[in-house]
């Protein structure tokens, strides 16, 4: 076993690193069971050449990927036309993928620390022995602490059933996920008021689009962006909501710079014009929204002139926007948002929209405005292995769910939370923590407390497939197999089954997230929650109620058992209907209707603190890739030429950025795409880790300024409501 | 007799979002090495004060011209606008790295690839049109801004569009003798930014005194050798032949 | 020419004496070249194939194409072609250069006086004039074929070395340089052309003016006859002459001196 020194050097195109050369020099001499059974199949040619349908995994729409495969490489990727999400086509990171998989960053064998925590030192070891040690270490942890002192934590991915199986088989409550970085406000909201953690959207017929963030042209959702593209082309009506003149932006029909922080007062001014004039669908509205009678009285206070107080809006925009929203009928949508961790506030927001939408009815529209089923439900069945009941956990959550947020789904949770509570070590201590696929380093905000929060812990286990800012803090790194070269559970999408499978041999000693927790599994003593013998077992399981021959299955990449939508329209609130007065809400002691919260305000001289997404990157996790590193944009700070006169500063100038955690030096890019009161930090970028050789200390990172905000609602982040000061370095 | 094919591109300005799928498709599909590329998208910046913006985004390739001044130079011959379809091609064995056609090209379309030694540039993708896919650029595009297929066939999807157009530019150049009379076909959008504009082709030293010296003074020089022979063998002739001197 | 009055018994003598111009090096040399021309202007006009010239019509470059299986294909070829008529060039000079070519050089090559006054003279004879001055003696090659000789021998250097520039500089010249292939084209070219008009004159003298009739079948058999020496090669043919005159003279003074042994003996 050889020490592995992770030293920083620049490494050439697509050129493996040498041991993973040695280790594909060995594997040649092996039988390539990928390669085999797609030639088997009729997929690769007698050369080995070909294309495999698989999905993508560079984010989280997955789209359907043909990988175009030479000589048991990875030539090229291909969006597959069959699939709803990409439709033939794929966006910078999904055409990037194979950059990813031949990194030469990869993590290939797995690793065990030798030296102190973060030093970067490593020793290679076998799958036995990394996994006996990390079995140990929690097993030891549960003896002496008890299950709930193990932290489980993974961003939601095709594998998460089985994470999720040594999570709670494990028996412990405390599972961190990112959504409360994310989506909680959007997903609650929505839950509450419509039943559904995520209606679908649907722009075959939109005529008025509503977009309050949701930066849909740089954060994209290929096919969901294309299909906007579409409708704007096609005459359709873009108004955008944003503090910053987004690329969206730059394609709407009206960009709207609205003070961050109060979407919710310009939203709730457009319900009261549309209720008050009576310009709802009023007998969709009768039929199906609860407390329809009471809205116009509740929203009466929230007059344009109000709104104009608080959006810094002109009232008789807001009272346009609400006529032309209004005039569309069903055919508006207020787009429900994704990423909301804005401001505590948020929340509200998302109730607003919610709302919005409900009054126009546009649930009706063939193929959904907005669809009461969410794009995750599916209706088709799939098997399962069979495994025993979970054991009762009785620990309190970390996270404080539901005890002190009680109406924070368990699927949701609070990750900030629990990296608070391991510092303070309420209700109890945490001692270890097991990631897979989530960097909580970058991710969670106050980074630097993480990193204290890490080093509470008694061991640390990380799956990943590169040396990320986690893994590098890591006792074990576990390489996953890059999903290129591996089977993940099956993927429903429109009621249509789809497959990722490998299309080239997993390099070096990788393997796939489904065998690591099964192999990991056993020695837990969690054995029977893996009934599977390896992940085509697994798959022949999942479509067995199907019928479908996996071998089938692996040509097509995908199936359709032929279900049809229902017309039926159905809302999973306790009461059956669109819940814009939310009874649960007030049974919580929060107001039942959506309502103002007037959000934080910085100080004269302080700025606002924006974050947002760029379409050549994925939030944190690609920085390190070199044909998006060739493609991005130098991550810069925006400040508006007012800003920028006053402290004497042009474009790729030194700033001091500082919030009340913490300080960072940036470049910054003088532009008037952003209100005079923002600042925009590029995110993802100042990765810690020296195993990232591209990616390391390049730019700096949007966790060293934020402030960690909780919604007591949600339990979503507020990641704009940190407000920052900036003066030349 | 089949009409010959008119391949080329239309962009629809409006409609590309700068997500760069297509610079990042392109590099992989044609093994571009990192710090060149075949294809661009240009950003004509941030326009307007706050908050009366504009950002426009202008994807650029090779023009694939009528009259490319690329091909003109060539000394090789291994750069040719092909007969049968109109994209202006490389046979990248038979360039020998002159650089002549970079500099002759007004829109820089062309670069010096540092692992093949010889010039490189979009090619259409041919390879791909060849066996019934679209350019790696045009498949892969979100907003669905880039365009390609044969102007020739009126159901194309080129065709279509520019006969839905609301606007259409091309960034010809045209001077003296040269018309490129570019492919690439803008529509629903203003590209005449002189950030983007094409530039005067620019011929070497080397090509000039080529084409205005040594093709003249060697062909008068053959041409009086040729002649001054010419004349001696009519003498010849006319005087008879002479077995034995006198 | 020279104009010597020579009584008929001496030209019928003369013209059945045969003397040795040209060696098998010298004769496989020629028509190596010959060969390697025959293939190399054709492919080398094939390849300037710019339509902005117009020079070249595109028959003979799809032709060519055609035939070698593309552009890449035509330009390999030239260019080996090239090379292997470079390397044999090298090879013959720098085997024997000391013993051979340097001797040969400074007879065939240099010129004389003699030949300056015959440059002055012939291309007024050959318009019809200066009947009155006669045309000074020359060597084995005349002052014409001195002056194509160093045409065709920088002319071949220039090309070989413009031509290796054209299809191997690309692997060598960084960016910044990549203007010397571009200037190697035209000097390969006028290289190329040079010689090409020189050729005219070099075929048209060697193989269609009946005067030289001898010389040309000399590039096959090695042997001129000495009449033609004597008359388009004065000096050679008196020197070759003064050495075997030399040649006798030493035969009849080495029999002489063992004559003399023999009765010295008795």
């Amino acid at each position: 076993m050889t020490d592995r020194n992770l030293a920083v050097s620049r490494r050439s195109f697509l050129k493996l690193s040498g041991a993973s050369m040695g280790a594909l020099a060995a594997g040649a001499l092996l039988p390539a069971p990928v390669a085999e059974a797609a030639r088997r199949a009729g997929l690769l040619d007698a050369d080995g050449d070909g294309y495999l349908p698989t999905m993508c995994e560079m984010c989280v729409w997955r789209c359907g990927v043909r990988a175009k495969v030479r000589n048991g490489r990875v030539v090229k990727l291909e969006g597959n036309p069959d699939h709803p999400h990409s439709r033939g086509r794929l966006c910078a990171r999904g055409q990037s993928g194979l950059a990813t998989t031949y990194d030469p960053d990869r993590v290939l064998k797995p690793l065990i620390r030798v030296g102190p925590r973060g030093g970067g030192v490593f020793r290679e070891a076998t799958w036995d022995e990394a996994l006996d040690l990390t079995a140990s270490k929690m097993l030891e942890i549960k003896e002496k602490y008890g299950s709930e002192a193990m932290v489980f934590s993974s961003t939601h991915n095709l594998s998460q059933v089985q994470f999720e199986n040594l999570l709670y088989g494990f028996g412990s409550p405390n599972y961190g996920t990112q959504r409360s970085l994310c989506f909680n406000a959007m997903v609650t909201a929505f839950l509450m008021t419509y039943g559904v953690e995520e209606p679908s959207r649907n722009y075959d017929e939109v005529q008025f689009i509503l977009l309050t963030g949701r930066n849909l042209l740089e954060a994209i959702s290929t096919s969901e962006s294309a299909e906007l593209m579409e409708a704007v082309a096609r005459g359709a009506k873009l108004v955008v909501l944003d503090p910053r003149f987004t690329k969206t932006a730059a394609k709407a029909t009206e960009w709207i710079p609205i003070r961050p922080g109060t979407d919710s007062a310009l939203l709730l001014a457009m319900i009261n014009i549309i209720v008050a004039e009576r310009l709802a669908d009023c007998e969709f509205v009768k039929r199906y929204v609860v407390g329809c009678d009471e809205l116009p009285q509740e929203m009466s206070r929230y007059t344009p002139h109000w709104a104009e107080s608080k959006t810094g809006v002109p009232a008789a925009t807001i009272t346009r926007l609400a006529h032309e929203y209004a005039a569309a009928g069903r055919h508006a949508l207020a787009h429900p948002g994704w990423r909301t961790s804005n401001f505590i506030n948020s929340f509200q927001t998302e109730r607003a929209i919610a709302t919005l939408n409900a009054l126009s009815g546009n649930v009706l529209t063939p193929g959904g405005c907005l669809a009461a089923d969410s794009p995750e439900a599916s209706g088709v069945p799939l098997g399962k292995p069979p495994q025993p009941a979970y054991p009762r956990v009785t620990a309190l959550r970390l996270d404080g769910v539901p005890w002190q947020y009680p109406l924070v789904s368990l699927k949701l949770g609070i990750f900030q939370n629990i990296r608070d509570a391991i510092l303070s070590g309420q209700p109890y201590q945490a001692h270890g923590w097991f990631v897979s696929r989530q960097n909580p380093v970058q991710a969670i905000p106050e980074r630097a407390k993480t990193l204290e929060a890490i080093g509470k812990m008694d061991f640390i286990a990380v799956v990943d497939v590169l040396m990320n800012d986690t893994s590098w803090f890591a006792d074990v790194v576990l390489p996953e197999a890059s999903y290129l070269e591996r089977y993940d559970p099956v993927n429903v999408v429109d009621g249509k089954v789809f497959l990722r499978q490998p299309v080239i041999e997993p390099q070096g000693d990788s393997r796939s997230a489904l065998m690591i927790y099964k192999d990991l599994g056993e020695r837990l003593g969690l054995a029977d929650y893996f009934q599977y013998a390896d992940e085509e077992d697994y798959l022949r399981q999942q479509l067995a109620p199907l019928g479908v021959d996996l071998e089938q299955l692996k040509i097509t990449g995908r199936y359709d058992p032929g279900l049809v939508p229902s017309d039926e329209i159905v809302f999973n609130t306790p009461s059956g209907k669109i819940e814009v007065y939310s009874a649960t809400l007030a049974n919580a002691g929060y107001s039942a209707w959506p309502t103002w919260d007037e959000p934080q305000a910085p100080a004269p001289g302080e700025f606002y603190l924006l974050t947002g997404k760029v379409g050549q990157h994925t939030q944190m996790a690609t920085q390190n890739n070199k044909l998006l590193h060739e493609v991005e944009d130098p991550p810069r700070l925006w400040l508006h030429p007012s800003a920028a006169g006053e402290r004497g500063v042009q474009t790729d100038d030194l700033v001091r950025v500082t919030s009340p955690i913490g300080s960072v030096q940036v470049r910054v890019l003088v532009t008037e795409a952003i209100r005079p009161d923002c600042v925009y930090l590029t995110p993802g970028y100042g990765h810690l880790s020296k195993g990232l050789r591209t990616a390391y200390a390049h730019g700096v990172c949007d966790s060293d300024l934020h402030v960690t905000y909780t919604d007591p609602i949600s339990g979503g982040q507020a990641l704009s409501q940190t407000f920052v000061t900036v003066e030349k370095a | 007799m089949a009409v010959k094919k008119r391949y080329g591109f239309v962009i629809d300005v409006s409609r590309c979002i700068d997500c760069r799928a297509c610079l990042v498709a392109c590099r992989v599909e044609n093994n571009v090495p990192l710090g060149y590329s075949r294809i661009w998208v240009k950003d004509l910046g941030v326009q307007g004060t706050y908050p009366d913006l504009q950002h426009g985004f202008v994807p650029h390739n090779c023009m694939h011209c009528q009259h490319p001044p690329c091909v003109e130079v060539c000394p090789s011959g291994a750069t040719w606008k092909d007969p049968a379809h109109g994209l202006v091609l490389v046979d990248t064995a038979a360039c020998i790295g002159c650089r002549q056609c970079i500099l002759a090209c007004p829109y820089d379309a062309r670069f010096t690839n540092p692992e093949t030694h010889v010039v490189d540039k979009c090619n259409g993708c041919i390879q791909r049109v060849e066996i019934g896919l679209q350019p790696a650029c045009v498949a892969t595009c979100i907003g669905g801004s880039r365009l390609f297929g044969d102007f020739n066939d009126p159901a194309s999807d080129v065709s279509v569009a520019l006969r839905g157009a609301r606007s259409l530019q091309r960034l010809d150049f045209t001077q003296g003798e040269i018309d490129t009379q570019p492919n690439i076909f803008y529509i629903n959008g203003d590209v005449q930014d002189k950030s983007i504009a094409p530039h005067a082709p620019q011929y070497t030293a080397a090509e000039s005194f080529w084409r205005k010296f040594a093709i003249p003074a060697v062909l008068t020089g053959i041409g009086a050798a040729a002649i001054g022979q010419a004349a001696a063998f009519t003498k010849q002739l006319l005087d008879g032949e002479k077995e034995f001197e006198e | 020419m020279s104009e010597e009055y020579i009584p008929l018994v001496e030209q019928k003598r003369l013209r059945a004496k045969e003397i040795k111009k040209h060696n098998l090096a010298n004769i496989l040399t020629h028509w190596f070249n010959v060969a390697m021309w025959a293939l190399l202007l054709p492919t080398g006009i094939a390849i300037m194939a710019s339509p902005r010239l117009g020079l070249v019509p595109p028959l003979w470059s799809e032709a060519f194409r055609n035939v070698l299986g593309g552009t890449a294909n035509l330009v390999r070829f030239h260019y080996t072609i090239g090379l292997l008529w470079m390397s044999v060039l090298t090879f013959n000079i720098l085997v024997g250069f000391r013993r051979y070519f340097l001797p040969f050089a400074a007879r065939g090559m240099l010129l004389d006086g003699d030949d300056i006054e015959w440059m002055k003279i012939k291309p007024l004879k050959m318009l019809g004039l200066a009947k009155d001055k006669t045309l000074p003696p020359q060597e084995a090659y005349n002052a014409g074929q001195k002056l194509y000789s160093y045409l065709v021998v920088l002319g071949s250097a220039v090309i070989g070395a413009s031509g290796a520039t054209l299809a191997f500089g690309k692997y060598v010249l960084p960016t910044d340089w990549r203007w010397i292939i571009q200037w190697a084209r035209p000097i390969h070219f006028s290289a190329v052309g040079a010689v090409v008009a020189g050729l005219f004159i070099h075929v048209y003298m060697g193989a269609v003016f009946p005067e030289e009739k001898e010389a040309f079948f000399s590039m096959f058999t090695g042997k001129v006859s000495g009449w033609y020496a004597r008359r388009h090669h004065a000096k050679w043919y008196w020197r070759v002459a003064a050495e075997e005159a030399a040649w006798e003279e030493g035969v009849l003074a080495e029999g002489r001196e063992r004559a003399a042994q023999v009765t010295a003996g008795d």
